[in-house]
């Protein structure tokens, strides 16, 4: 097979896509006009699958910070963070993580993904083990791929089988990285945490918990899924985004446990990369603040997640999991899963689409985010149209959506 | 100490659902290429030869198994350890 033989190869798996008759993968959001809503194909939609789960893209102090950074700093950087790229602001966030997060250090990134792949590549080296949930993001499998490491997967959600796995590993368990995410973003299930601390810690090995969805979500402050299980001291790194609750773009790693400030003069991609452009870091911080001083907004998320769980359930749909701020409906097959999602599009509402290879288990889901931005007409609204496919698409669907709409 | 043969049966027994009763599938016959498995269900293969021997397979060197024969010497390796 030649070099570019390859590309057709890839563009035939893009084509079969095509033929399910939608044009779901990467679909073009041509205006958002707010944190809700925005207009598809000349479309005006109700955006429920942006994991933008505070709402916050639209939010007037972020979107003020953002402007007066523009204005003050200029368009971008122009250089990595070890170059020209660390502008007070990037350290001065980096401070308010570690304040937020109690956490002794901490350092910014220019993406989530790049967050994962920089620290897991250098966290990790020849010699180390690696042991990652079986569903972690690509990111992480990117990272742990670079890192030289040897690496297992175990059972997703299953600390028996991380416990089987380090049990293995014998003495190699203490250069062992475990990796589990918080909240998973494509079934929305959350990691048994806790369990998975006790095991970790009973072998003497590493734990990178992956925050990316729950961040901003979970916990009394939002400090994510650690803060919300009780574990925050037993957990070595997090990784995390901006680019969901903080309604921006741009990851960290920080930890409680270590000082992890040596690891910038090392890692590649921190190296090697330019800065977040002042604006992005100025609304980030505008958001961080907002997420200490507004837990309204995660009640209000989970009211709307909890609302919508509880409707798609009654009318039959089989869901990935129990109610969280990603609510994925398990549908029959990719065509099955490319026809619901054309139909909730027509009625006005867009979720994510996800079929084989994307999707964990070869499943072909219907991905819905929920937002504390979502108002009750719209939560109607994404109701009324999953009504729709259940009465159209499913075999048996039940009649009633449990009096939600 | 298992022996490379009882590694092969054993794949073997596990892959009988993937051909016709009676059939076995050979040594050296491609997983993917041949047998048609999709690379998720080589995972699930691994993860249950990995409950039977009490082993862990890197996924590191997922790329490097294309037949019943790589797999079975890898395992054999992988309980000698």
């Amino acid at each position: 097979m030649s070099l570019l033989e390859k590309l057709e190869a890839a563009q035939r798996s893009q084509d079969v896509l095509k033929a399910l008759g939608v044009n779901a993968i990467g679909a073009t959001i041509d205006v958002a006009g707010s944190a809700t809503e925005g207009e598809i194909a000349g479309n005006r939609v109700v955006l429920a699958g942006t994991n933008n789960y505070l709402g916050l893209t639209f939010d007037q102090a972020c979107v003020d910070a953002a402007v007066d950074a523009v204005r003050s700093h200029g368009t971008g950087t122009t250089g990595s963070r070890l170059a020209n790229g660390t502008y007070a602001c990037h350290a001065a966030l980096e401070d308010e993580l570690n304040a937020f997060l109690g956490a002794r250090s901490s350092i910014v990134f220019t993406t989530g993904y790049v967050a994962n792949v920089g620290t897991i590549s250098t966290l990790a080296g020849p010699g180390d083990v690696i042991v990652l949930d079986a569903d972690s993001h690509a990111s992480i499998y990117e990272g742990a791929k670079l890192s030289g490491a040897e690496v297992y997967r175990f059972r997703h959600n299953d600390p028996d089988d991380l416990a089987k796995r380090l049990r293995r590993l014998g003495e190699r368990a203490s250069r062992t990285l475990v990796i589990v995410e918080g909240l998973y973003s494509m079934l929305g299930d959350v990691s048994p945490l806790k369990k998975i601390c006790e095991v970790k810690d009973r072998y003497g090995a590493y734990l990178l918990l992956d925050d990316a969805h729950s961040f901003g979500t979970m916990g009394t402050n939002g400090r994510g899924l650690a803060e919300a299980q009780g574990c925050e001291d037993d957990v070595d790194f997090i990784t995390g985004t901006f680019s969901k609750s903080l309604g921006s773009v741009g990851g960290y790693c920080a930890s409680r446990k270590h000082d992890i400030n040596p690891l910038r003069a090392q890692i590649r991609a921190y190296m090697f990369t330019a800065s977040s452009t002042p604006s992005v870091i100025a609304s980030t911080r505008a958001a961080l603040q907002l997420i200490g001083q507004r837990p309204e907004l995660r009640t209000r998320l989970w009211q709307n997640a909890k609302r919508v769980h509880s409707a798609l359930s009654s009318l039959g749909f089989s869901l990935g999991a129990d109610a969280s701020p990603v609510i994925a409906t398990i549908m029959d097959s990719p065509q099955q899963a490319a026809n619901a999602w054309q139909m909730l599009l027509d009625a006005g509402v867009y979720v994510n689409l996800v079929v084989p290879p994307g999707a964990p288990k070869n499943m072909s889901i219907l991905r819905c985010s929920l937002s504390a931005a979502h108002t009750p007409d719209q939560i109607n609204q994404i109701i009324s149209a999953y009504a729709l496919v259940a009465d159209h698409l499913m075999a048996r669907p039940k009649a009633v959506a449990g009096g939600s709409i | 100490m298992t022996t490379y043969n009882e590694c092969v049966v054993q794949i073997q027994q596990m892959l009988q659902s993937a051909v016709a009763k009676g059939e076995v599938v050979g040594e050296d016959v491609d997983l993917i290429e041949e047998l048609g498995l999709a690379s998720l269900d080589v995972m699930e293969l691994i993860e249950q030869l990995e409950d039977v021997f009490d082993i862990s397979f890197p996924i590191n060197e997922l790329g490097d198994v294309r037949t019943i024969s790589d797999l079975a010497r890898r395992v054999q390796q992988l309980t000698d350890r």
